[in-house]
């Protein structure tokens, strides 16, 4: 959004979520659908991630997956990892969780990593690496291999790297494994560290109760209060989301309020349990442009305030060029473009994210729009080929052969990667082809893990 | 209404209104209490009982932590593996881990659904998710000292005399109250008086069933009074008090009291219940005297008939007294000869509104107090099939996956035990017992546990469907996304959608409960004697159907179909009434704009 990107402020330098190979998977009797396969995005404290993609890509399963909102018959397989990495929740967990935590400082120098390789049935590639010795610790303890490899006790989901797990007072650094969190701990964290937005306001609020009712349970639940002190909280988000005269606003039902009314009420009790990260899930879709308009000002108004980090999902590509700082596009389950903003807007890389800027109304010219032709497909086997092949403009024979991995794109900016084999653009079709392959896990009879 | 703008709100507290204006709440409330003045006694009377039945429940709670703890000590005996002096060891173990979970079961439950946190005032700092399991351990140790303390100590027997005075004091004051149906305002038992001036010791001289007539009359009125009463009371309420013009009960209300068929089934209904409610007073003789211990009581009546049974002319009878266990021999219904019908006079100057019984009872009496038995265990029984259907729909709809599953099976296997095997064979388990679940009516409670172990698969099924819906609802994901924990989610945010479903349902299997108790009793298994049941009545009189006295087993059966058809009437009635895009009341509209 700006050039001075607040991730190049020196305190920031450590995304607070990471995602690494999170992989969701829906087990029903006809299929099996891979929502989301290999998954991996930072989000970094005061900043806007943009997830952008079609419907049916997975955007909205990776954020619930990692809500924790995945049901029956979804699962998120092993070897997915989430990590909250914020310190002062780390010392919190390692406090009240004492019995859950472990230390990954000293074991982490000791392991041996080709031998722990042996012993689980992955293989480097699936964590994104070429060589065992490049996977990092904390991808092989938060992907739930851990007490197979004696690095950590069943059950632990707190991990210090930087500190000693019996005086949580003085760590320096570590993390929260979200796929690891039960009961209790994954309720703490839902609300009070990491908050929702769904995409219909009218829905997330239960119709039968008085919006006061539905913020002050979550004041309740999260920070204790009651009564007067409750509502005059309630009163004040209100107010900060720019409801007026809230104190009657907060005895009116869900359906006396208008659409853009409703979704900031929706942000007020998101914001009420004071998350650190907030996941939106295409909150401005059912609002009319105006409203969008101003609920977006709100959002970064909200951010600077609250120093919020944001992972916004939506499939509108004129939001993204509005409200985030870094776009991940996703398709098929996979992220296939990772870049800031400005150089998606100006650079797109691979055919995917040029086909969708080619395709926004505002930018045609001529007779007929030009679209990307055919439909996302729904992922049933493991990636074995480029699942954009079909309907890529530019694809060619290996397209079809090999399953691109995610790889620098743009010469000048490290941080720009596409998962295309037509990059590294500086090697040839065949050259590309091999090193994808190599980068790529051993194909397999079928996923079971 | 007052609209007051104020910083606050923008509507005055409920409070506030009433305060405005509070003349029609005072007059209804003054109409309430003058209502209840009038039979304060026999309210008192089923506040009583209801704590008869509270007071059993606990007790048979209360003893499961002896029994466990003595087969322990059996158990122990057994083996021998301790020395014969630690065997009580073994038994107060045993006990007090009972003892330990009952009470720890009973908190758990009462925390969950109560938001106290008792230990706020103990250590207002300590993280919320430590606190409840921390509030837990100390109410449970609370209650082990305590009840420690009772047991083993004179405290117990304190306690217990202090209960016994306060029962006491209520019987006192129930007693002395006043109760308007009661038999000493209005009797009905008396007697011609020998020098011809009509009736003694009844109701203003009339005669016994005139007497009774009118105190039925008074009763009925009473309970419609009251019934009338309420509804003004909520539209008093309404057009005064509440703060919305229009709410969806005000519809749904409305379309009830135009659904005749719903209507019909509500007086049905209520009739029965208050057939069931004041069936001391509904009955002729009351059922301890003439059926219970009829050889204790006596009635008092002008002999002036000879031997053949004419009328002696001469105005010579005298006063006699006799057992109303003798006076039931004469009185029977057994076909020709032996017969009194509807409304007529026995021997005995004895009024029966209905006709006796093959063995001398009065058939009113017992039709009034079979009422009662039905009705408590069809309350009882469904209302426990209803709270395990509700719970196992509500955890089965958020939790889905193996917990349905399992909930699935169980209810599939349930279903197909065939439950007049299952009651025959309990009842031939208990037969001749005195076992604390076989006491209470006689076999009534075994039925109520058998029903609600029968009915809540069906009903579970029924409620599934809706309640997997509602799991879906955005909102409930929402919650979840806040931390909400799970009770709460479906208590609060599940529970309220699914309960309207759950009534509706209930209330169609009252009638089938009516009707397998009163087969079961007809076939000699559920309710046995004394205890009166209308299956057992039929069963008594079907040797007699085409004889003289056929209204033994016709009246009973007419009464269960009144009755059941009632319920199921009332049932249709609130189901079309909950709906809203049902088309009563609204012909026109429905033939032209095809409805909804």
């Amino acid at each position: 959004m700006t050039a001075d990107r607040v991730r190049d402020r020196p305190d920031r330098e450590d995304p607070i979520l990471q995602v690494r190979n999170l992989r969701t998977v829906f087990y029903t009797d006809r299929e099996t659908i891979r929502a989301a396969d290999g998954v991996s995005a930072d989000i970094y404290p005061g900043e806007t991630l943009g997830v952008v993609g079609e419907s049916g890509s997975g955007k909205s399963v990776t954020a619930r997956s990692i809500m924790r909102l995945i049901d029956s018959p979804g699962q998120i397989l092993a070897g997915s990892s989430i990590r909250y990495r914020q310190t002062e929740t780390v010392r919190e967990y390692a406090d009240s969780f004492s019995g859950h935590t472990a230390e990954l400082s000293d074991v982490a120098h000791e392991v041996d990593k080709s031998a722990a390789f042996d012993q689980i049935d992955r293989t480097p590639q699936h964590f994104g690496h070429e060589r065992p010795e490049d996977v990092p610790v904390a991808d092989l303890v938060g992907g739930g291999y851990g007490p197979e490899l004696g690095l950590c006790d069943e059950g632990d989901f707190v991990f210090v790297t930087d500190g000693e797990a019996t005086r949580p007072g003085q760590i320096q650094r570590g993390f929260v494994e979200i796929t690891a969190l039960e009961g209790e701990a994954e309720r703490l964290m839902r609300g009070g560290r990491i908050a929702m937005i769904f995409q219909d306001p009218l829905s997330s609020l239960n119709p039968v109760f008085t919006i006061g009712n539905q913020i002050k349970e979550s004041l309740n639940l999260h920070r204790d209060m009651r009564g007067s002190e409750a509502t005059r909280e309630a009163a004040d988000l209100l107010e900060a989301v720019g409801i007026p005269d809230s104190r009657r606003r907060l005895k009116e039902y869900p359906h006396q309020f208008s659409g853009g009314m409703r979704q900031r009420a929706v942000i007020a009790m998101a914001l009420a349990c004071d998350p650190d990260v907030l996941i939106c899930d295409e909150p401005t879709t059912a609002l009319d442009v105006t409203i969008e308009a101003q609920i977006l000002d709100l959002f970064t108004q909200l951010q600077a305030e609250r120093d919020l980090a944001i992972l916004f999902i939506t499939h509108d590509m004129g939001v993204i060029a509005n409200v985030a700082d870094r776009v991940n596009v996703m398709y098929a389950g996979e992220m296939v473009e990772r870049a800031d903003v400005d150089q998606l807007f100006e650079h797109p890389r691979h055919p995917y994210t040029q086909g969708l800027l080619e395709s926004i109304p505002g930018a045609q010219s001529g007779d007929s729009l030009s679209t990307i032709e055919g439909t996302v497909p729904t992922p049933n086997e493991p990636p074995t080929s480029c699942r954009f092949a079909d309907r890529c403009p530019k694809a060619f024979e290996a397209c079809r052969e090999v399953h691109p991995v995610s790889v620098p794109a743009n010469e000048q900016n490290d941080d720009h990667t596409a998962a295309c084999l037509l990059y590294p653009e500086n090697m040839s079709e065949q050259e590309a082809a091999m090193m994808h392959d190599q980068r790529n896990p051993p194909r397999e009879e079928s996923d079971t893990s | 209404m007052s609209e007051t703008v104020t910083p606050e709100s923008d509507v005055a507290p409920l409070r506030k209104r009433f305060l405005d204006n509070p003349r029609p709440a005072l007059l209804w409330l003054a109409g309430a209490l003058a209502l209840l003045v009038l039979e304060l006694g026999r309210i008192l009377g089923w506040v009583k009982a209801l704590g008869t039945g509270v007071k059993f429940a606990v007790m048979t709670t209360a003893a499961l932590p002896k029994w466990v703890g003595g087969n322990v000590e059996s158990a122990v005996a057994d083996t021998g593996v301790l020395p014969g002096r630690l065997e009580p060891v073994g038994e107060l173990l045993g006990s007090g881990v009972v003892t330990v979970l009952v009470f720890g079961f009973v908190v758990s439950v009462f925390l969950s659904l109560s938001e106290r946190r008792v230990t706020r005032l103990l250590r207002p700092n300590m993280p919320s998710y430590r606190r409840l399991t921390v509030e837990r351990a100390l109410l449970t140790g609370i209650l082990t000292v305590v009840s420690a303390l009772m047991v083993l100590t004179p405290i117990g027997g304190l306690v217990e005399s202090m209960i016994g005075f306060l029962t006491a004091v209520l019987d006192n004051i129930s007693n002395q109250a006043p109760t308007l149906t009661s038999r000493e305002i209005i009797p009905n038992q008396g007697y011609r008086s020998p020098d011809g001036s009509g009736w003694e010791g009844t109701f203003l001289g009339l005669s016994p069933g005139q007497s009774w007539g009118v105190r039925v009359a008074v009763v009925y009125a009473y309970a419609f009074g009251w019934l009338v009463w309420l509804w003004r009371g909520y539209n008093v309420f309404r057009e005064q008090y509440r703060a919305a013009d229009w709410t969806p009960r005000d519809d749904t209300l409305d379309r009830f009291s135009g659904h005749l068929w719903g209507l019909f089934g509500l007086v049905v209904v209520f009739s029965f219940v208050v057939l069931a409610l004041w069936a001391p007073a509904i009955s002729t003789v009351p059922l301890e005297e003439r059926s219970n211990e009829p050889y204790r009581f006596e009635h008092q009546f002008l002999d002036d008939e000879d031997i053949e049974g004419n009328p002696l002319t001469d105005g010579s009878g005298d006063l006699e007294t006799v057992r109303h266990g003798q006076a039931n021999l004469y009185s029977v219904s057994k076909g020709k000869g032996q017969n009194v019908g509807l409304f007529s006079y026995d021997d005995f100057d004895r009024f029966s509104p209905l006709g006796t019984t093959p063995s001398g009872g009065d058939m009113m009496t017992q039709l009034a107090h079979g009422a009662r038995t039905s009705l408590i265990i069809a309350l009882t029984g469904l209302g426990l099939a209803t709270l395990i259907a509700l719970v196992m729909a509500l955890l089965t709809a958020y939790y889905k996956g193996l917990v349905d599953l399992l909930t699935v099976v169980t209810s599939d296997t349930i279903v197909s035990i065939p439950l007049f095997l299952l009651v025959m064979m309990l009842s031939v388990i208990f037969s001749g017992s005195d076992h604390p679940l076989v006491t209470p009516l006689d076999g009534g409670l075994l039925l109520a546990m058998v029903f609600a172990f029968a009915f809540w698969p069906g009903l579970w099924r029924a409620i599934r469907g809706p309640t997997l819906q509602i799991a879906e609802e955005d909102w409930i994901d929402a919650a979840k996304s806040y931390g909400q924990t799970p009770s709460k989610i479906m208590r609060k945010h599940m529970a309220p959608y699914v309960v309207s479903y759950t009534m509706i349902y209930a209330s169609l299997l009252v009638g089938s409960t009516i009707i397998v108790t009163a087969a079961l009793s007809f076939l000699g298994l559920g309710i046995s004697e004394p205890t009166p049941e209308w299956g057992r009545l039929i069963s008594s009189g079907q040797d007699y159907i085409t004889t003289d006295s056929w209204h033994v087993s016709t009246v009973s059966g007419i009464m269960i179909v009144f009755v059941v058809t009632g319920f199921n009437a009332l049932g249709d009635g609130i189901r079309d009434a909950i709906d809203p895009e049902s088309d009563i009341g609204d012909g026109d509209a429905a033939a032209a704009g095809g409805g909804g």
